[in-house]
């Protein structure tokens, strides 16, 4: 089911200036902490050493209305759970923080200090006594709702969805339209869960086609489970996510992303069902810059979908790498993969040999999925080799394996299969620069993609729109006997199909196959004799093969029927000009010259007009 | 809540009738009657003490568990008994987590910690099972779901209560008398 935005709400007011105040007095809480926990001697209080620790540690997520299931910031609030918190922040499950040591330094990185673990030891054994009122510092104000000010826009599901009240981890995508018929500059998103004691984390792509929608109204529930569409990506290099406790700072000036008209927010939420049935709402704040980016990041990704656990093996590995071909400063890192996942690993090797951690996490939480922003960027010369290494305990024993007993285990997104994955957002100097790092790393992670799409194929071998996918990515890594294989797939599934039949005929002609070419393209037109592009296209092939006056009257065909398509009129062109036509040739090219062709095409045309105005056949 | 009202009745008619050694206690119900936890109608096989607190998110995550559990013994003469040691939650705040979460059972307040003290009870959620002679045949978690506090299964690989309660009716020995519950700590509610 395809969700409505259910409000649209005008440009947002002065709220803005309120998060920077935030975290200048988180900054002095915290230091406060510190400083009293050397002073403590003795029996610790609540008023005099706890609280102080509690406010600036715990209070951001346990506050009345917070993401945390209850709030500590009270003494009777903490005094009930002193064992628990003595226990939890020993085995440091809390505060949540899974990054190693030795990484970073992270924004939000604030594991407590041995000492503050030790002091609520000392205060929850010594019966966790309340202390002087007067030792008791300012309580945090925390206020409900938008933590970055009133968002310009906020889109939420049209309809609520319904939790189950036992069972495992939900993961579940809902698909939510952006209300806007104009471009625009995005500078933030804020996730509010609308259940907090459910909802885990959120992780949100954008997708400018149909295929996440049609994946959602497949459902007839609110949301769908299953793949992400491979058309929903993080938009512009950028990671919109949201962990409780963790909201992304809006982007600086000249760093915003481009938002379409016609986009859908595609929004994963992970649910832990709380024992009664629960309904889930969530809302999303857009925050709108004026201007377009100056900057624009990259997102590099490690990993494997070659993934293949037997079953009982504790210590599967993967391991990745990519050689960075020009300078970089990296962001941000996000780790990804599911349940069997134990350690994970990220390294930088300098030039030099100098190795720099860029993550490391001893034991993996799939319920903790942080994004991992430096506090400095991590500068990286070109020549820097990024490697990945993560591993998997697919045994019995490991209490998080999802399936007992054990069975072997592939690629996949849904939470029972597994990933390993490691998202790297990085900037460079210049825009050339950064055509030169996605000209080099988009090949190796559509090969990627392309080896999990066979995979989940295997599974699920009837559908048209992974086959059509997965065509698409061998297409653009041309690989057009594959594209073509999927295609011809696709066609058998739905041989009524015009357009299927187009696309196997289009990449059969990419590959060479001009004769098999020509007979799809030749059925295309059979079940729709108005189909402008495959008209096109068999009259270009046909004109390949010397049989120019019948590729003429093809070509001119596609030109009625759409008198605007800049690759019809060329091809007119070029029939015109194999029959000794110069004239006409001469006029087609100036029509689609006056198409607004982009400024390469319109080069090309230039060239082919002096040609014919020569009088001489174009060097192909 | 008239299931409630009537299991207090028929528990309050059938005083002096029960099979089990009185335990000298009498706790409230959400329907402000005091009873003897131990009280049962005749027919009784076992007592199931349950252990939880309201906003204990662990112990409410047992809710479907227990009901499921209630269903399949609840007709084979297991009683079961919910007990809140937490002196904060109010008769009012039992009955509205009784009612979101659908238990099933009858609710028994234990704000002075003395049935917590017979059934040496340390967390929420903590199931203590007792036979008609008035012996303690278990006590400890419902299943082994949760590892620690942090470390969850996808679902559970052993359930204790449900075997013992199993064991019990087929009139074999329980395999383990005490397993170690993961929860909320119940010693933190009386401070």
């Amino acid at each position: 089911m395809t969700f409505e935005t259910s409000r649209y709400i005008g440009t947002g007011g002065p709220g803005r200036t309120r998060p920077a105040l935030q975290v200048i007095s988180w900054v002095v809480l915290t230091i406060a902490a510190s400083a009293r926990v050397t002073s403590a001697q003795g029996v610790p209080t609540f008023n005099k050493d706890v609280a102080p620790i509690v406010f600036a540690r715990c209070g951001t997520c346990h506050h009345p209305g917070g993401p945390a299931p209850f709030s500590l910031l009270t003494y009777g609030e903490s005094r009930q759970r002193a064992t628990l918190m003595a226990q939890v922040t020993k085995s440091r499950f809390m505060p949540p923080w899974k990054a190693s040591p030795g990484s970073g330094p992270f924004v939000g990185q604030n594991p407590l200090t041995a000492d503050e673990i030790e002091l609520i030891q000392r205060w929850s054994t010594s019966g966790a006594p309340e202390g002087d009122s007067h030792d008791l510092p300012r309580v945090p104000q925390f206020h409900e709702g938008w933590q970055l000010g009133t968002p310009d826009l906020i889109v939420t599901p049209s309809r609520p969805f319904t939790l189950q009240a036992g069972g495992t981890d939900v993961f579940r995508i809902f698909v939510i339209p952006v209300p806007t018929s104009t471009v625009r500059f995005v500078r933030g998103l804020e996730f509010l869960p609308g259940n907090p004691k459910v909802v885990h984390h959120a992780n949100i792509r954008l997708d400018r086609t149909v295929a996440s929608r049609r994946y959602d109204d497949a459902d007839p529930a609110p949301g769908y489970e299953g793949l992400i569409a491979h058309s929903a990506t993080y938009p512009d290099g950028h990671f919109l996510g949201w962990t409780p406790g963790q909201i992304a700072p809006l982007l600086p000036k000249g760093m915003a992303w481009r938002l379409d008209p016609g986009t859908d927010l595609v929004v994963e939420i992970h649910m832990q069902p709380s024992g009664k049935t629960e309904t889930v709402a969530p809302s999303i704040g857009i925050y709108l810059g004026s201007d377009p980016p100056e900057r624009t990041p990259v997102m590099l990704r490690l990993g494997r979908q070659t993934i293949d656990i037997a079953p009982g093996d504790a210590s599967y590995t993967i391991t990745d790498s990519f050689v960075l071909p020009v300078d970089v400063e990296v962001q941000a890192v996000q780790p990804h993969a599911h349940q069997r996942a134990r350690t994970i690993s990220g390294v930088a090797t300098l030039p030099d040999g100098t190795t720099k951690t860029l993550i490391e996490i001893g034991e993996w939480d799939f319920r903790w999925q942080h994004v991992y922003r430096y506090v400095a960027p991590l500068r990286l010369p070109k020549d820097t080799t990024l490697a990945m290494r993560y591993a998997f305990d697919n045994s019995a024993t490991n209490p998080r394996n999802p399936v007992l007993p054990p069975r072997r285990v592939f690629w996949g997104q849904r939470s029972a299969d597994e990933m390993g994955d490691l998202w790297i957002q990085v900037l460079t100097r210049d825009s050339s620069d950064r055509r030169t790092l996605v000209d080099r790393f988009r090949p190796k992670v559509l090969a990627e993609d392309a080896i999990g799409y066979e995979r989940v194929i295997q599974s699920d071998p009837n559908s048209i729109a992974l086959h059509d996918d997965v065509a698409q990515i061998y297409l653009e890594l041309g690989r057009a006997d594959e594209a073509a294989t999927h295609f011809a797939t696709s066609a058998k599934l739905k041989p009524d199909s015009a357009a299927a039949h187009f696309n196997l005929g289009t990449s059969l002609a990419v590959s060479g196959r001009v004769d098999e070419a020509m007979s799809e393209l030749r059925l295309a037109l059979k079940i729709q004799p108005d189909y402008a592009r495959a008209r096109n296209n068999l009259g270009g092939l046909l004109l390949q093969r010397g049989r120019a006056n019948e590729a003429l009257d093809h070509i001119r065909e596609a030109v009625r029927l759409e008198p605007a398509n800049i690759e019809a009129r060329t091809n007119l062109a070029a029939a015109h000009a194999v029959l000794g036509q110069f004239n006409l040739a001469v006029e087609a090219i100036e029509t689609a010259l006056r198409l607004n062709p982009t400024e390469s095409v319109a080069g090309l045309l230039r060239l082919r007009r002096e040609a014919y105005k020569q009088g001489v056949l174009p060097a192909r | 809540m008239l299931r409630y009202v009537s299991a207090a009745l028929v528990a309050g008619a059938l005083v002096g009738t029960t099979a089990y050694s009185a335990s000298g206690i009498r706790l409230q119900t959400v329907d402000g009657v005091l009873i003897d936890p131990f009280q049962t109608p005749s027919g009784t096989k076992a007592v199931v003490l349950t252990f939880v607190s309201v906003d204990c998110p662990i112990s409410n995550r047992y809710a479907p568990e227990l009901r499921r559990l209630y269903d399949r013994f609840a007709s084979q003469g297991v009683l079961f008994r919910l007990i809140y040691p937490n002196p904060a939650e109010s008769i009012d705040t039992i009955r509205r987590h009784l009612k979101e979460y659908g238990y099933r059972g009858q609710a028994l307040r234990d704000p002075r910690h003395e049935l917590v003290k017979i059934a040496n009870a340390t967390v929420t959620p903590e199931a203590a099972v007792y036979a008609t002679s008035g012996q303690l045949v278990y006590r400890g978690r419902i299943d082994d779901r949760y590892v620690n506090p942090g470390l969850q299964r996808a679902q559970p690989t052993r359930r204790d209560l449900e075997d013992a309660l199993s064991a019990m009716l087929a009139g074999k020995p329980v395999s383990h008398a005490t397993v170690p519950a993961v929860g909320c700590f119940i010693s933190d509610f009386l401070r």
